[in-house]
């Protein structure tokens, strides 16, 4: 029980116990007191913002697709750093793995302005007076940045480690990288599936009045 | 006679009915005292705080009799109490306002004068039948006013009964002032007869009763600051009956401003003092109407404020709510209606309460469409609470408020906050986690030497090129 002793674990640990022990006795009393409709999930899905929403959306698209793009070229950049010490020849063809790291976040950022275009003003404050069309507008937006940004995140971190293997494999026998290059198209394929959802799920977006 | 007993009567069971509930105060003092010259035997005082009851006061008096003169004179007022002293005893610096000035200086020309702060009433209550036990005569009642006449014989024991009303209320004072002079008057008549006498000043009943309110009651006893509490309004809710007598629609609000053509209102006075009549209003098992009648308000003939609520089944969450779904103004023959049914319900079984229902801020009440003529009024209502199904009795059930415990804003600014809260604990954890490789660290090893040559500088455009081709 090593890890335990750490401090950040004990952190962890007792966050998440008083989290859960705040909801258990927070909903037990709820029952027993037969206050249980004052749980209300629609009540908070129609009386929050399609704003919130929405830039909850956007931000989560470009700041996870960064993350993915920035572990990657983490990972790809530590080895090929590391590996041309003693094999100078790899950092030219290397510098791929890290383009396709930037990809990711390049399709992050071009989703996040695509969504953020999408965002209109709408003159509702009552669930009745906004509409159906402004919440599906916001929560459109809210997956299709969920998407985004997820998909680009795990493609950045599959291409940074496929790319971690691809160099040093190359420092030790030039003829291996090309073929791990495939492995590495395959991987940022990902990101741009993840592309092509969220463009499909704001394709019918039409926030306003 | 007999009115004096029902009326002790009465008052009897509601002493007993208070002291049942709490521990009461109920007791008297009694003061007696000898005229100057004859000696009381000197009696013990009671213990501070010590109720004496009717049987130690027999023990007292028969001690005090034996040495006593046997002429007593009774005083007994209606009701008295021991905070009476202290209120009108002028006991705080201001003997001139005393209202008992011949009493006191009666107590202190007596050389012994027995002080019992705190007699049972009961036993004050029955202290004549106690004196003429005592004394075996009968007590002769009489009036000051035909004291005079009174011839009285030193050689037999005599017992002279004197009744002194009491007021209470403001005349208290007076009333006290009163009887002082009749006990001065008729003291000086036996001192102008050189008859020693033995009197004794005493009340038949407390005069309030001083109910000690147990700490758990339920009401906070705690401190609070100087200024006053803010007066609060405590009308009771309207009450609706139905066909069969029962209430069945609660309504109570703060104020129900309407304002219209320039004009405002608060239909709430209307209602709580009575001009304004429910004529019309039905209830049945799952719609209510309660409807409120005015006249001359507004500037109008007659106003009909119409709440039109309605019970229905929601299968999602399987119980009955109660929805006010319609506000309908009718005046003057025309009709403005303001749909409430998005934002006025509440669990059937419960009231709703709302501190603002208004048309004009946060709207509850909105306008039908915007060509209804809701649209020319504006509707205020402040602490509003109403309900209209499983009404029991004339009290609201618990009240479902339109305010949760979180708002909505409260809710999207703790979803983001802790969003991003739980982002910079992962970023931090990553962080804090990064370590040196050390694998290959050999302290006592040779250190690393880099190989360095002058051709290794690499230039961008040749990066390039080599890149693309």
């Amino acid at each position: 029980m090593e890890w335990m002793m750490n401090g950040h674990a004990i952190l962890y640990t007792g966050v998440t116990l008083a989290f859960w022990t705040t909801i258990l006795i927070v909903g037990i009393c709820y029952t027993i007191f037969d206050l249980g409709f004052r749980f209300d999930v629609a009540w908070f899905l129609t009386e929050t913002s399609p704003f919130m929403w929405a830039s909850l959306g956007i931000g989560l698209a470009i700041s996870l697709s960064v993350v993915g793009a920035a572990w990657g070229i983490y990972i790809t950049g530590s080895s090929i750093i590391g590996g041309g010490v003693k094999a100078p020849r790899i950092k030219t063809k290397n510098l791929v793995s890290i383009i396709f790291c930037e990809a990711v976040a390049i399709y992050g950022i071009i989703m996040a302005i695509v969504i953020s275009n999408l965002a209109e003003n709408f003159s509702g404050t009552t669930p009745e007076t906004i509409g159906e069309k402004n919440y599906q507008a916001g929560y459109s937006m809210f997956g299709a940045g969920l998407t985004v940004g997820f998909s680009n995140l795990f493609c950045g971190i599959c291409v940074g480690i496929v790319g971690s293997g691809a160099a040093l494999a190359d420092a030790q026998n030039a003829s291996l990288f090309v073929k791990i290059l495939i492995v590495e198209i395959f991987g940022s394929a990902i990101g741009l599936f993840g592309v092509i959802v969220a463009i499909l799920q704001t394709s019918k977006v039409k926030m306003g009045d | 006679m007999r009115c004096r007993s029902v009326s002790t009567m009465a008052f009897t069971s509601v002493l007993l009915f208070i002291c049942s509930i709490y521990s009461c105060y109920a007791q008297v003092p009694l003061l007696m005292w000898t005229s100057g010259g004859s000696n009381m035997p000197h009696l013990a005082q009671p213990a501070a705080g010590q109720t004496v009851s009717g049987g130690q006061l027999a023990s007292y008096l028969k001690s005090a009799l034996s040495g006593a003169p046997h002429n007593v004179l009774l005083f007994l007022q209606d009701k008295l109490i021991m905070e009476d002293f202290t209120m009108y005893g002028g006991v705080f610096g201001n003997k001139q306002d005393s209202a008992f000035l011949t009493v006191e200086s009666a107590l202190q020309a007596s050389s012994s004068p027995l002080v019992l702060p705190a007699l049972d009433w009961s036993a004050s209550h029955s202290i004549l039948e106690l004196f003429q036990g005592e004394l075996g005569i009968p007590a002769v009642h009489i009036n000051p006013n035909t004291l005079k006449e009174i011839k009285l014989n030193t050689s037999q024991p005599s017992l002279l009964a004197v009744h002194l009303p009491y007021s209470a209320g403001v005349q208290t004072k007076e009333s006290l002032l009163k009887n002082d002079a009749i006990i001065g008057e008729v003291l000086n008549v036996f001192k102008s007869q050189d008859v020693p006498y033995t009197a004794v000043y005493t009340g038949l009943k407390p005069s309030r009763v001083i109910e000690e309110t147990p700490v758990m009651a339920g009401r906070s006893v705690g401190r609070s600051l100087l200024q006053a509490p803010p007066q609060s309004s405590v009308k009771p809710p309207l009450v609706v009956n139905n066909t069969a007598g029962r209430p069945c629609i609660l309504l109570w609000a703060d104020t129900l401003l309407a304002s219209y053509s320039g004009k405002q209102d608060d239909l709430a006075i209307h209602i709580f003092n009575g001009s304004a009549d429910t004529a019309g209003s039905v209830c049945n098992e799952t719609l209510s109407r309660l409807v409120i009648n005015y006249q001359n308000v507004l500037d109008l003939r007659s106003l009909r404020l119409i709440f039109s609520m309605r019970k229905i089944f929601f299968p999602v969450s399987a119980r009955n709510w109660s929805v006010v779904e319609q506000v309908v103004l009718e005046y003057d023959g025309q009709r403005a209606i303001f749909n409430a049914s998005g934002g006025i319900y509440s669990p059937a079984e419960y009231s709703f309460h709302c501190q603002s229902v208004s048309s004009i801020q946060s709207p509850l009440l909105v306008p039908r469409s915007a060509t209804d003529n809701a649209n020319q009024w504006k509707l205020s209502f402040t602490d509003f609470q109403i309900q209209g199904f499983n009404v029991t009795g004339e009290d609201f059930s618990y009240a479902s408020d339109c305010a949760g415990f979180f708002t909505p804003g409260i809710w999207m600014g703790l979803l983001t906050s802790l969003l991003m809260v739980f982002i910079l604990t992962y970023g931090l954890h990553m962080i804090m986690q990064l370590r040196t490789m050390d694998r290959f660290d050999d302290p006592k090893g040779p250190a690393i030497s880099v190989p360095q040559k002058s051709g290794e500088i690499i230039s961008i455009s040749p990066l390039l090129h080599s890149l693309f081709d």
